[in-house]
């Protein structure tokens, strides 16, 4: 008799843990979605140190997945979503960057020599 | 309970008071370097109008994270939050950067297209008066049809000596690439600086090819898409004439135009 209340509450335990955490699919798509993209744009381990904190962050939470500590799993997925997003924007804005680079250098170019043939 | 494990217990709760401690201050300091952040990004009108739903998320991240860190045992949560709205605020900046440069670039490439009419405009004239010039006088330029393909070689009097800036002599020479390269879009040229043999190799190696961009350069700034120039330097290899004469020298020093063919199929490098 007195042994029944222990039952119930190691089964509501039971069923918290796993409302609290089920398994993070839907982020680890978003994460490996975000990794794709970032790749896209050129951002690689070596140059962009952001993308190697998401591909390791990444691997961490298939890890994760595989032993059903879905908690992990999600929480090292929504960082490396962002840390790859990060990396992307980064590459982006030095793309950016260097097209205004050239631009200029063409512009001062075109000045001198519009300056010159007058 | 005997002494031994009260001990015992008391240590073990010690022992976590402190972890929880230690867990606490690094999210503690996580959650307000991420506040100061987000108060940045959150004051830059730029950002405010360039990466809203960005700013918005990091707000939300940071809301959630400030909530967790009133309950007990939750730093590893915080400090994730914290995280998260870092990285927001971050994201958010870059991308402002990214857009505010590209608004940048547009206005320059407005700024260029003008420059390039303008200096377009002031070459026509300038080969308008120069037109009585004795052909010779302009360029010595010939296109013949090599095993390269097209050549057209531009000579040595377009060069002050030694420099790898073309005279405005050229003028009317690069005028006329330019519009064949229009007339035939598919086409692409291939630009070889070469050299006589007087110098140093590296200084001839460079000079070849410092000319042969500065062609390209020009070009270029007529408004050829630099995809369809490539530019090598020669230095003083492949003359065309003994470099014994200064006749010969100055035939070897030269820039030749090869141009593809119709299809933009380029004949092989030397």
């Amino acid at each position: 008799m007195s042994i029944r209340p222990l039952f119930a509450a190691l089964a509501v335990l039971a069923l918290a843990g796993c409302a609290a955490d089920p398994a993070p699919n839907e982020q680890m798509r978003l994460t490996a979605q975000a990794l794709e993209q970032a790749k896209a744009v050129g951002a690689t381990a070596d140059e962009v140190p952001e993308m190697k904190l998401a591909e390791d962050k990444f691997n961490r939470a298939k890890g994760n997945m595989a032993d059903q500590s879905f908690r992990n799993a999600r929480m090292r997925a929504e960082q490396a979503e962002l840390d790859a997003r990060l990396a992307e924007a980064r590459v982006l804005t030095l793309k950016s960057e260097e097209q205004l680079s050239v631009l200029n250098t063409r512009i001062a170019r075109l000045r001198k020599q519009v300056g010159d043939s007058q | 309970m005997s002494l031994k494990t009260k001990a015992l217990g008391g240590l073990i709760l010690a022992g976590c008071a402190s972890l929880y401690g230690c867990a606490g201050q690094h999210s503690e300091a996580a959650l307000q370097e991420a506040g100061a952040n987000f108060q940045k990004v959150k004051e830059d009108s730029n950002v405010l109008r360039i990466a809203p739903k960005d700013v918005i998320r990091a707000g939300e991240s940071l809301a959630r994270a400030d909530r967790l860190s009133s309950y007990w045992g939750s730093g590893s949560d915080v400090a994730h939050y914290a995280y998260l709205s870092q990285r927001y605020s971050e994201i958010a900046r870059e991308h402002t950067d990214q857009v505010l440069n590209e608004e940048r670039a547009a206005k320059l490439e407005l700024e260029r297209q003008r420059l390039q009419l303008a200096l377009r405009e002031s070459k026509l004239l300038s080969v308008q008066q120069q037109g009585k010039w004795i052909e010779e006088q302009i360029v010595a330029t010939a296109t013949t049809q090599t095993d390269r393909g097209l050549v057209m070689t531009l000579g040595d009097v377009l060069f002050d000596t030694g420099e790898a800036e073309l005279k405005n002599s050229a003028n009317r020479v690069v005028l006329k690439v330019v519009q064949f390269l229009q007339l035939n879009p598919k086409r692409v040229v291939r630009i070889e600086g070469y050299t006589d043999s007087t110098g140093g190799k590296q200084e001839n190696l460079k000079l070849s090819r410092d000319r042969a961009q500065s062609v390209a350069d020009v070009l270029t700034d007529l408004g050829i898409d630099d995809k369809r120039i490539q530019v090598e330097g020669y230095g003083d290899e492949y003359p065309v004439d003994v470099n014994a004469s200064e006749r010969g020298r100055a035939q070897n020093r030269r820039v030749e135009i090869v141009f593809s063919d119709e299809k933009g199929q380029m004949g092989a490098a030397r």
